[in-house]
């Protein structure tokens, strides 16, 4: 968690949120490797990789303006920040108008339906995950990511972060779905919720898929 | 502090729609007439009750509506 340079600050400044408070960003480090992360209120910043302990600290442990305080100052740590596009946080290069549209949690979104050889991904802490059935189905009402938002989870604490998921055991067994064409989904994006950042992509399978559809998990690393 | 809930639980939890990837969000009512409002229920199974609460036999758990 850092907090940035007035030149930073004014940077970010002119360029769009991500969603209401917030910039998706990636992050170019000292040594040049870029990280994604967050940054709130275009002066604080928190990186995907950061312990999930700092992670959880914001917002519910310290008020807003605790953390700002006791945050380190950026100096010469970050060189540089660029704002995620839209289109990298929703990723399935929709016109602006069903961008919008997903803004919001999957669940208030209008359901719509797969494509044909759509693939979708399922972090669970749970090998032995019960909306998996036999079958190898999902239940109706389970949730999912897109292939290409699950890219950016190298991790299962990564997973707890990107979803916002209530359980801070790293989920790190990694299913994958591939429904019928025409399978009922609804998408959306994660709203921050309990001490997580949130911001990846989420879908709800409204109906469930059909047998032989799931596969998995493997297993990615925990941190 | 986390229960175990009993297999009948589970499997009415398992038919309900999530709150999100892998939990859902509830509420618990015991049979003494206490409580548990909008608690974490972990893979259908697992809930997370406060560390203090004693959990005496469920009377009903339904998905909690916000």
């Amino acid at each position: 968690m850092l907090r940035l340079s007035d030149t930073l600050r004014r940077n970010l400044l002119t360029q769009p949120e991500t969603g209401m408070g917030y910039q998706r960003v990636d992050a170019t480090l000292r040594d040049n490797k870029t990280e994604r992360g967050l940054v709130f209120n275009a002066e604080l910043l928190v990186l995907d990789g950061e312990a999930q302990a700092t992670r959880r600290s914001y917002p519910y442990n310290d008020p807003y303006s605790i953390l700002l305080k006791s945050a380190p100052q950026s100096g010469v740590e970050i060189r540089a920040l660029r704002v995620l596009p839209r289109e990298g946080v929703a990723f399935r290069g929709l016109e602006t108008k069903a961008l919008e549209k997903k803004a919001g949690s999957a669940k208030d979104a209008a359901t719509e339906k797969t494509k044909a050889d759509e693939v979708f991904k399922r972090f669970s802490a749970f090998p032995n995950d019960h909306r998996v059935n036999a079958d190898g189905s999902l239940s109706p009402g389970s949730y999912a990511t897109t292939e290409e938002d699950a890219k950016n989870v190298k991790t299962g604490s990564d997973a707890v972060a990107r979803y916002a998921l209530p359980n801070s055991d790293p989920a790190s067994y990694r299913f994958t779905i591939k429904p019928n064409k025409d399978t009922e989904i609804q998408y959306g994006t994660v709203e921050a919720a309990n001490g997580q950042p949130g911001g990846g992509v989420e879908v709800i399978f409204t109906t469930g898929t059909q047998a032989k559809t799931v596969t998995g998990p493997d297993k990615i690393p925990d941190k | 502090m986390r229960i175990k809930l009993d297999k009948r639980w589970s499997k009415l939890l398992r038919e309900l729609p999530e709150s999100g990837m892998g939990y859902q969000r509830v509420d618990v009512r015991l049979v003494d007439g206490r409580e548990l409002k909008n608690v974490v229920v972990l893979n259908a199974e697992e809930l997370e009750a406060p560390n203090d609460f004693a959990l005496t036999e469920i009377k009903d758990v339904s998905l909690h509506k916000p």
